[in-house]
């Protein structure tokens, strides 16, 4: 019997579709599902197509160009239909609730045109909407200061200083980073000798950071000794004193220890921070406790098991308290511990650009840019890596 | 009640011989660990008791220590007017920027865990990025710089909404405001990444239950399945901004000069500053530096005791 014959006795002939299904769902004693509101795709382009029609025109032409001397003296314009207030709270008010709008209609096209097909069920998409607005929202709010220094960084002289200030470069130069090179040519120190300050402090600090405290994760993590607990909620506690706090005893010890005004003042704090110890400690947690007796059985002493065995199982955490220590050391000014010119950081130097006032804004623009390239390009190359160590970040009871 | 004692003291006199002995036997764990502990006494511990210690005394570096008992806390509360100004001004950028920058960064997080993966990794970079931009905060100094060529002033002046530029840094009105703002920018930190990750590794199967059992929206998931579930990132993330708000130093000093107008940005660190290594009177900034400690230690216990009690 062919399959269309089946379908031909199992429902009733003389119905519609519709009846069908009702009868095929009270056959089952099942509620008739709703049908699929399916998205009119064309209807939703057009609709959208003349909201943001009409948002760009309320916004671009109700008086928004202005200039500077209208801006301060009348906040007046003359436009082609007369005079028109352009200061007026009604315009701001209309420019935004267009611009909202705007990016309602942006969200809506996304989730519906790009966003996956399976939703999840209890999610409403007004909901969404309202998340995905404000996410744009404060993610453009937390990005500008940084395009705006970048910005800053690639403007010539005449444009950091004109009225009304523009946040694009229209002449991109590289002239403050020439400037910097001249300014800090000048210095009684070379700048080459700042850069190799803060690389040999980052890069001996981060080496011996990762070494001691895995070293300390592993036993703390992997054996239940005497004390190792007591040591480890010590360390916890430690999390929240940031070196600003620590600084005025930890300068004491260091004039005891005759440390100060040499490197070891910043670098040997820098091995013993405390967070290192514990996402290392936290993310050791996980690894599989029969791997290490698996090693122990086959003779393995304490070190060969922690570096043939456990070091390499866990360098996700390894590329995570790097970032945490680069970031760190790389940021120090160390100002308070060290005192001679030529041991002075990176950082330092640039801050004292940084405060060299109005006329060195580019330059100083220029510096923040280099500065904060380097941890911001590290996190996006170890990003997916650091994430699954977070994950096993937390503080159990 | 003699033999009481007596048996007590044995159980406490075994206890010690078996950790003895487990100590000896695991004696390699204590040289694996003996040179972070030892680096960790040094930096971390040592200079908190030495804080405490030094905090008793008159102490400028030349000079060796003279114990002078509470003179130095009774000065800071009764007499340093500016310190008075530090702590309100700390408890105001920490009862804002605090909780605000944890709830956020753990609202965001999760807004961000229900994007699209490649979003998700964008968005990622995009929020966290402003805490790891180092001294990136100087940029706010162009922004709102006092002259009408600073961003914000220009912007407002073309609205008209205010008639002369308006000194944002300087005014004594204003710096709270920009500092709370700047720093609440920052506060996407390590709790953030934390709340990430550890919304990836929420167990799947517990929405799945939840939508069977009847959780009808994003926000009885939230409160029912998720936090729960995080509550140990939650734990890491409250230590994490209370730290970031307590040692508020390096914004105001950046941005609001040091001293500021009116000590009007001063804060509790930047006060210790002042005293440790401007002044080098050691002891009186470890005194400030001691209140500073258990003030953190406080808040530290009362929000852990509070976030034990979310979503049982």
């Amino acid at each position: 019997m062919s399959k269309k014959q089946v379908r031909h006795i199992a429902q009733p002939k003389s119905k519609s579709r519709a009846e069908q299904l009702k009868f095929l769902a009270e056959l089952h004693g099942e509620v008739q599902q709703k049908p699929q509101k399916t998205l009119n795709v064309k209807r939703f382009l057009i609709i959208s197509a003349v909201v943001v029609a009409v948002s760009l025109a309320v916004v671009f032409f109700s008086g928004y160009r202005l200039n500077a001397i209208d801006a301060y003296n009348l906040q007046v314009v003359e436009t082609g239909q007369g005079t028109i207030n352009t200061s007026s709270p009604i315009y701001t008010l209309l420019r935004i609730v267009a611009l909202i709008e705007l990016g309602i209609y942006v969200v809506y096209a996304v989730i519906r045109l790009l966003a996956p097909k399976r939703r999840k069920p209890n999610r409403s998409i007004w909901g969404d909407i309202g998340i995905y607005l404000l996410l744009a929202i404060v993610a453009v709010a937390m990005i500008f200061p940084l395009v705006f220094s970048v910005c800053s960084a690639l403007k010539p002289l005449d444009e950091l200083f004109r009225f009304p200030p523009r946040v694009f470069p229209q002449h991109v130069t590289l002239d403050n980073f020439s400037d910097l090179v001249v300014t800090m040519g000048q210095s009684w120190v070379p700048f080459l000798r700042y850069l190799t300050n803060t690389v040999f402090i980052t890069v001996a600090g981060t080496f011996g950071h990762v070494i001691i405290a895995s070293m300390a994760a592993f036993v703390l993590a992997k054996y239940d000794f005497p004390g190792g607990r007591t040591f480890f909620s010590l360390v916890v506690t430690a999390l929240m004193f940031s070196g600003y706090v620590t600084g005025i005893p930890n300068y004491v010890i260091m004039s005891r220890l005759h440390m100060i005004d040499t490197y070891w003042a910043i670098i040997l704090p820098a091995f013993a921070a405390p967070v290192g110890l514990f996402l290392m400690k936290q993310f050791m947690e996980g690894l599989p406790t029969s791997l290490i007796e698996a090693a122990h059985l086959d003779g393995a002493g304490e070190f060969r098991i922690f570096w043939n065995i456990v070091m390499p199982n866990v360098k996700p955490a390894w590329l995570t308290i790097i970032i945490f220590s680069v970031q760190n050391l790389w940021n120090t000014n160390a100002a308070t511990v060290i005192y001679s010119e030529e041991k002075k950081t990176l950082v330092y130097a640039l801050q004292q650009i940084q405060a060299g006032g109005i006329a060195r804004t580019g330059q100083a623009a220029a510096v923040t840019v280099i500065v904060m390239l380097v941890p911001i390009t590290i996190f996006i190359l170890s990003q997916s890596r650091i994430l699954e160590t977070m994950a096993s970040s937390g503080l159990k009871d | 009640m003699s033999s009481f004692i007596g048996r007590y003291a044995k159980i406490k006199r075994d206890h010690f011989r078996y950790n003895l002995a487990k100590a000896k036997r695991m004696r390699v764990c204590y040289l694996f660990l003996a040179p972070y502990a030892v680096l960790f006494f040094a930096f971390f511990i040592l200079p908190i008791l030495s804080s405490i210690y030094y905090s008793f005394t008159y102490y400028n570096i030349l000079e060796p220590p003279r114990f002078i008992g509470f003179q130095n806390y009774i000065n800071l509360i009764l007499q340093d007017q500016v310190f008075l100004t530090a702590v309100k001004n700390t408890f105001l950028i920490a009862v804002i920027t605090g909780p605000v920058g944890y709830i956020l960064s753990f609202l965001f997080a999760w807004f961000i865990n229900e994007l699209p993966r490649w979003i998700r990794t964008i968005a990622v970079v995009v929020f966290y990025a402003p805490s790891i931009a180092s001294n990136a905060f100087f940029i706010f100094s162009i922004i709102f710089r006092g002259d009408a060529y600073g961003y914000l002033n220009s912007f407002l002046l073309q609205f008209g909404i205010i008639n002369a530029p308006l000194l944002w840094l300087s005014d004594p009105k204003y710096i709270m405001t920009v500092i709370i703002i700047v720093i609440l920018w920052m506060s996407m930190g390590t709790g953030f990444l934390s709340f990430v990750a550890g919304l990836q590794s929420v167990d799947r199967s517990m929405y799945e239950a939840g939508y069977v059992d009847g959780v009808r929206n994003r926000w009885q998931e939230l409160y029912y399945i998720t936090l729960p579930s995080m509550k140990p990132m939650l734990l890491f993330g409250a230590v994490m901004s209370i730290t970031q708000a307590f040692n508020v130093c390096d914004v105001p000093r950046a941005l609001a000069g040091y001293p500021s107008t009116d000590y009007a940005a001063r804060t509790i660190v930047t006060h210790l500053f002042d005293y440790g290594f401007s002044r080098f009177e050691m002891g009186y900034a470890s005194a400030i530096a001691t209140v500073l400690f258990l003030v953190m230690i406080l808040c530290n216990k009362v929000i852990q005791s509070a976030l034990r009690k979310v979503g049982t």
